[in-house]
C-alpha cells in the first residue's frame, strides 16, 4: 500500500512537473513579451517629454492602428554575398529541401502523440480486458515510432535553421528581430515537450493500470497541447510572410507581438494544418501497419498489422474528411486578405497545381473507398454489399471527373482552334467552384456511405424498426445526393458572393450524414445479430497497397500544397514588404516542382523506413515477456467499430 | 425486377447502337443534341443511363445463359467510355483531358473489378489462362503478346520522340492575377475598392441589388425581365446606361466578341484563341467589375508576366473610349449575359 502511494505519489509530481515545464516559457517569456511593447511605450512617453520629435509613430499595415516604432525597417536586399550567399547551387532549392523534410517529420511526430492519446483512451474506456489491452499495445507501437522520428525532426530543425542563416541571412535577421520574444518560448516549448514526450514514454510500464493510467492519460494530454502550441508559433512566422501584421510599411514592429502573431491567415493556418497532420500522421501509420503486413510470415502478426492499419486508417479518415472545409475557410480567407493573392492561387498563375491537388484529394478518397471495400471481404455476411459497389464506383467516378477538370484546358493550338474557344461548352462548366463543391461532396458523401456498409457488413439490425431505419437511411443519402448536385447547379445562376454562401448547405448535408447516419446506425447495431466474424489478417494484398497509395498521396499533396502556400508570395520575402531580390525570385515551372515534390516524397520515404527498421531493432531484443503481449495472437471479432 | 432490368437492356441497346452510329459517322453528334445551358448534366445523365442499360443488359444475357465475362465488361466499359468522350461530345475535347478522364475510368473499372476477391478472380482468368498457355490457343496468343507488346511500346515511343511541326502546348493563364491598382486617363482606380458609376437605382446611388433584378434571364432564350428593356427610350437611369453601353459594344466590340457575346463574331476565327465568350459561366460571371475595367482599358498588351502567353489581340480600349465609355459597355456585358458580377462582402 505504501509503495502505491509513493508512486502515486511520484506520477502526481511528474504530472506536475509537465505542466510545471508548459507553464514554464510562458512565464519566462512574460517580460521578453511585455517588454516589446509596453516598455518601448513607456520609454517613448519618456522621451516624448524630453523631446516629442524623436518619437516615430507607424501604422499597421492590416490593424491600421497606430504604433511607436520600435523595430528596424525590413532590409531591402541585394544580389551578392551580403544577403544571399550561396554554394554553386539554386539556395532556394537547398532551402526548401531542408524545410520540407522537417514538416514532414514535424507533422508526423505531433500528429502521433495525438492518436496515441485517443487510443490510449479508448484502451481505457473499453471494458473488454483483451481489447483494452490491445488498444494500449497498439498506442504504445504508436509512440514508439514517433520517438525515433523526434531526434530526426530536431536534427532537421537544426539543420533548417543553419540553411536560413548562411543562405538568407537578412531575411533571417530580419524574422528573428521581429518575433525575437516568439522564437524563444518557441524553443522553450521545444525543452518542455521532449521532457514531457520522454516521461510519457518511459513512464508506460509504471503507470500501466488504476489511478496511475489516468495521470499517465492526462500527460498524453499536456503533451498534445505543448505540441499544438508549438505548432502554432511556428505558424505564425508562415502567417507573418503571407500576409504582415503588427509592422509598418517599411517593416518596422510596432511594439505589439499579438498583432505580429495573429495576422490574417493564422488562424485558418492552424487549423489547417492541425487537421492535415493527422490525417498525415494516419497514413503514414496505416502504411507502416501494411508493410509490416505484406512482410508478416505469421496468421497472428497479419492479424494484429491488419488491425493497426485499419485504426490508423479511421483515425487519418476521420480527420481528412473535414480538411477540405478547412482548406475552404482559408482559401476564403486569402481571398479576403488580397484579392490578387486568391486569383494568383485559384484561377491564375497557380491555378494548374490546384488542379493537380484535386486529383490528390481525390486519389486519397478513392483509395479510402476501396480499403473499406476491400475490408469488407474479411467479414462474413459482407456480401451482400458487394454487388453493390458497382454504384459507389460511379459515384465516386463521377464526382472525381467533375472535380478534376479544369476550366482552362492543356491543348495544342489546333485543339484550341477545334475546340473553337478556351473553355469546352460542355466539360468548361464543370471546371468552376459551383460544379466543384458538388464533386468532392458527392466523394466525401459516398465515403460515408461505404463506411456505413462496412460498420454494418458482418451485422442484422435487431431493433424492431431495422426496416423503416434501413429506408429512412436510404432515403436520407438520396436526398442528401440531390441536395448536393441541386446546389451545384443553382449556383451557376447566382452572385458569386451568393454562391461562396451555398458551400454551408452542400458541407452541412455531407456532415449531417456523417453525424447522423453514423448515430443512427450505431444505435441500429447495437445488439444486433453478428452473420460471422471479423476475420483479422484475412484481407487482400491490394488492399493494403491501397494503404501505401494513400500515405504517399497525403505526403506528396503535403509537398503540393507547401508549395503552392509559399510561392503564392511570389517575388516577397514578406508579402508587400520586405521583397525577394535573389536571383531565384521567380516561379518555377510546374514540372520542376512536381518533380522537386516527388524527390521530397522519396527522400521522406526512404528515411522513415529506416526509422522503422530502428524501431523494428527495438522490439527484436523486447524481452520475451514483453512479445507475449504483443496484441493480435488470438484474432476476435471486435465489439464495435 | 425483371421487368425494370429489360428496359434497362432496352435503353442500352439503343444507346449502345447511337453510339456505334457516331462512332462509324453514319449518325451525326449532334443527333442527340447537347442542349445549351443544360448540357454539364446532360452528359452525367447520359453516362449513367448507359450504366443502367449496360446493367440491364448483363441481366438480360446472364438470364439467358449468355453471360459477358466479367474481363470483357470491364475492358468494355472502359472502351465505351473512351469511344463516347471522342465521339459523342462535341465540340472535341482535347488530348489531354480525354487521357485524364480516361485514365480516371482506368481505375474505376479496376476498382469495379477488383472489389471482391471473387469478381477479381473472374477478372483474372483470361489473363492467367494466357500466361499458363495450357491450350494452343491460348498458347499462340502468348506467342502474339510476347511480340505485339514491345512492338507497341516502340511504336508509342517513336512517335512521342518523333519531331512534330505542331506548336506545343501552352498551359495559358486565362485571368491573371490583376494588380492592386490601375491608372486610366490619369486616374488610379483600386481595383479591390472601385465600382462601377452607372450601376445605380433611381435615387442615383451605387446598387447592385436593384441592378440584378433588371438583367436579363439566364438559360435558353435569355428573355428580358418585364419592364426592363433598355432599348425603350423612355427608360432613364440604368437602364439608359445599359443602352448606351450596349450601342458601345455594338460599334466596337462585336466585331470580336459576337452580337451575343459568346465570342464568335465575324473577325472571332482570325484570332486563335478565338476571343473570350462571356456567357461562359468561367469569364466575366467569376470576376469583379473592376477586373474586366482592367483588361478592357489595358488590352492584350497590358497583361502581367504571368498572363503567359500573352495570347490576346484586344487593343488597350482606354485609347478609344472614354473612361464612362468602358464602365457602361461592362454594364451592358453583365445585364446581357444575365451574369452578376462578384463582389466579396
Amino acid at each position: 500500500m505504501g509503495f502505491l502511494t509513493r508512486k502515486k505519489m511520484m506520477s502526481i509530481m511528474a504530472l506536475g512537473a509537465m505542466i510545471g515545464l508548459l507553464l514554464l516559457p510562458i512565464a519566462v517569456s512574460l517580460p521578453a513579451l511585455t517588454s516589446g511593447g509596453v516598455a518601448f511605450a513607456e520609454d517613448g512617453k519618456e522621451d516624448g517629454k524630453k523631446d516629442e520629435a524623436k518619437v516615430e509613430k507607424g501604422r499597421d499595415v492590416y490593424y491600421k492602428t497606430e504604433g511607436i516604432v520600435v523595430g528596424a525597417p525590413a532590409p531591402v536586399t541585394t544580389d551578392g554575398p551580403k544577403d544571399y550567399p550561396r554554394y554553386n547551387f539554386e539556395s532556394r532549392v537547398l532551402l526548401w529541401f531542408a524545410n520540407q523534410q522537417h514538416l514532414y517529420y514535424g507533422s508526423f511526430v505531433l500528429a502521433v502523440p495525438i492518436f496515441c492519446m485517443v487510443v490510449e483512451f479508448m484502451g481505457v474506456v473499453t471494458k473488454d480486458k483483451a481489447l483494452a489491452k490491445r488498444y494500449d499495445q497498439l498506442a504504445y507501437d504508436f509512440i514508439k515510432i514517433s520517438l525515433t522520428a523526434y531526434s530526426l525532426t530536431a536534427v532537421l530543425g537544426g539543420i533548417l535553421i543553419f540553411t536560413f542563416l548562411t543562405l538568407y541571412p537578412a531575411f533571417f535577421g530580419y524574422l528573428s528581430s521581429i518575433f525575437r520574444p516568439v522564437m524563444h518560448i518557441y524553443a522553450l516549448m521545444f525543452v518542455a515537450e521532449s521532457g514531457t514526450l520522454y516521461i510519457y514514454y518511459y513512464g508506460w510500464d509504471k503507470m500501466k493500470e488504476g489511478f496511475l493510467k489516468w495521470i499517465h492519460l492526462s500527460m498524453s494530454v499536456i503533451l498534445n497541447i505543448i505540441g499544438t502550441l508549438l505548432m502554432f508559433l511556428a505558424n505564425s512566422w508562415i502567417g507573418f510572410m503571407m500576409s504582415p501584421a503588427g509592422v509598418d510599411e517599411q517593416g518596422r514592429f510596432l511594439g505589439n507581438i499579438w498583432h505580429v502573431l495573429h495576422t490574417a491567415l493564422w488562424n485558418p493556418l492552424n487549423l489547417h494544418r492541425i487537421l492535415g497532420n493527422m490525417a498525415f500522421g494516419g497514413g503514414v501509420v496505416a502504411a507502416y501497419a501494411a508493410y509490416k503486413f505484406l512482410a508478416s510470415k505469421t496468421d497472428e502478426e497479419r492479424a494484429h498489422y491488419d488491425w493497426m492499419g485499419y485504426i490508423a486508417m479511421a483515425l487519418g479518415v476521420a480527420f481528412l474528411i473535414p480538411l477540405p472545409f478547412a482548406g475552404y475557410w482559408l482559401m476564403r480567407e486569402v481571398y479576403a486578405y488580397r484579392q490578387q493573392m486568391g486569383i494568383t492561387l485559384m484561377g491564375g498563375l497557380l491555378a494548374w497545381l490546384f488542379i493537380i491537388q484535386a486529383t490528390m484529394i481525390g486519389i486519397l478518397f478513392l483509395s479510402t473507398n476501396y480499403y473499406l471495400w476491400q475490408a469488407m471481404g474479411r467479414m462474413r455476411g459482407a456480401e451482400k454489399y458487394q454487388r453493390y459497389i458497382k454504384y459507389l464506383v460511379f459515384l465516386l467516378a463521377c464526382g472525381y471527373l467533375v472535380f478534376i477538370t479544369p476550366h482552362t484546358m492543356v491543348m495544342t493550338p489546333a485543339e484550341l482552334k477545334a475546340m473553337g474557344g478556351q473553355q469546352h461548352p460542355v466539360l468548361g462548366n464543370y471546371g468552376v467552384m459551383s460544379a466543384k463543391n458538388g464533386g468532392i461532396n458527392v466523394i466525401i458523401t459516398t465515403t460515408v456511405l461505404s463506411f456505413v456498409w462496412y460498420m454494418r457488413g458482418n451485422k442484422v439490425s435487431t431493433v424492431s424498426w431495422a426496416k423503416f431505419g434501413n429506408i429512412f437511411m436510404g432515403c436520407f443519402f438520396f436526398f442528401a445526393y440531390i441536395n448536393i448536385v441541386g446546389l451545384a447547379i443553382y449556383g451557376y445562376y447566382i452572385p458569386a458572393n451568393v454562391r461562396v454562401g451555398l458551400s454551408v448547405p452542400q458541407v452541412a448535408t455531407t456532415l449531417s450524414c456523417l453525424f447522423f447516419m453514423f448515430a443512427l446506425n450505431s444505435i441500429m447495431m447495437k445488439g444486433a445479430k453478428q452473420t460471422g466474424a471479423i476475420e483479422w489478417g484475412k484481407i487482400s494484398a491490394r488492399s493494403q497497397y491501397a494503404l501505401i497509395m494513400l500515405a504517399t498521396a497525403f505526403t506528396w499533396m503535403m509537398g503540393l500544397m507547401g508549395y503552392i502556400r509559399s510561392s503564392v508570395r511570389l517575388f516577397w520575402h514578406v508579402n508587400e514588404i520586405m521583397r525577394d531580390n535573389s536571383p531565384w525570385a521567380y516561379t518555377h515551372t510546374v514540372g520542376f516542382a512536381a518533380n522537386m515534390i516527388s524527390f521530397n516524397v522519396l527522400f521522406f520515404w526512404i528515411s522513415i523506413l529506416f526509422v522503422f527498421w530502428l524501431g523494428s531493432l527495438a522490439a527484436k531484443k523486447a524481452p520475451v515477456e514483453a512479445k507475449a503481449a504483443v496484441p493480435g495472437s488470438a484474432p476476435q471479432p471486435a465489439a464495435s467499430h | 425486377m425483371k421487368a425494370l432490368m429489360s428496359v434497362g437492356a432496352l435503353i442500352g441497346a439503343i444507346a449502345l447502337l447511337l453510339l456505334v452510329g457516331m462512332i462509324l459517322d453514319v449518325v451525326p453528334s449532334n443527333t442527340v443534341r447537347l442542349v445549351e445551358g443544360y448540357m454539364p448534366m446532360q452528359m452525367l445523365f447520359e453516362v449513367a443511363c448507359f450504366v443502367v442499360g449496360f446493367a440491364g443488359l448483363s441481366f438480360l444475357l446472364s438470364a439467358m445463359g449468355m453471360a459477358i465475362p466479367r474481363f470483357w465488361q470491364g475492358i468494355g466499359f472502359w472502351a465505351f467510355v473512351l469511344l463516347y468522350l471522342k465521339f459523342r461530345v462535341y465540340p472535341p475535347i482535347p488530348f489531354s483531358v480525354r487521357a485524364m478522364y480516361g485514365t480516371v475510368s482506368l481505375v474505376a473499372v479496376f476498382m469495379w473489378v477488383s472489389a471482391s476477391e471473387e469478381d477479381w478472380k473472374k477478372f483474372k482468368q483470361p489473363i492467367m489462362n494466357v500466361l499458363d498457355a495450357q491450350s494452343g490457343a491460348n498458347k499462340l496468343l502468348r506467342y502474339a503478346y510476347l511480340i505485339l507488346i514491345p512492338v507497341l511500346i516502340g511504336w508509342t515511343s517513336f512517335n512521342s520522340m518523333k519531331p512534330k511541326s505542331e506548336e506545343p502546348i501552352e498551359l495559358r493563364t486565362v485571368h491573371p492575377a490583376p494588380p492592386a491598382s490601375t491608372k486610366v486617363h490619369g486616374k488610379t482606380y483600386t481595383l479591390q475598392t472601385s465600382q462601377n458609376p452607372y450601376r445605380v437605382n433611381p435615387e442615383g446611388k451605387y446598387d447592385q441589388e436593384y441592378s440584378n433584378k433588371l438583367i436579363v434571364e439566364q438559360g435558353m432564350g435569355r428573355l428580358m425581365a418585364p419592364n426592363a428593356n433598355p432599348w425603350d427610350e423612355k427608360n432613364e437611369g440604368y437602364l439608359k446606361y445599359v443602352r448606351e453601353g450596349g450601342e458601345i459594344f455594338f460599334q466596337n466590340c462585336h466585331f470580336c466578341h459576337g452580337d451575343n457575346l459568346n465570342g464568335r463574331g465575324l473577325h472571332a476565327f482570325a484570332f486563335n484563341p478565338i476571343p473570350a465568350n462571356f456567357t461562359d459561366p468561367g469569364t466575366i460571371a467569376q470576376l469583379q467589375e473592376t477586373f474586366i475595367f482592367w483588361r478592357v482599358s489595358k488590352g492584350g498588351i497590358g497583361l502581367p508576366n504571368e498572363g503567359f502567353p500573352w495570347a490576346s489581340v484586344m487593343p488597350p480600349w482606354e485609347q478609344h473610349l472614354t473612361v464612362d465609355e468602358i464602365w457602361k459597355v461592362i454594364l451592358f456585358e453583365y445585364w446581357h449575359t444575365g451574369y452578376y458580377p462578384r463582389t466579396w462582402d
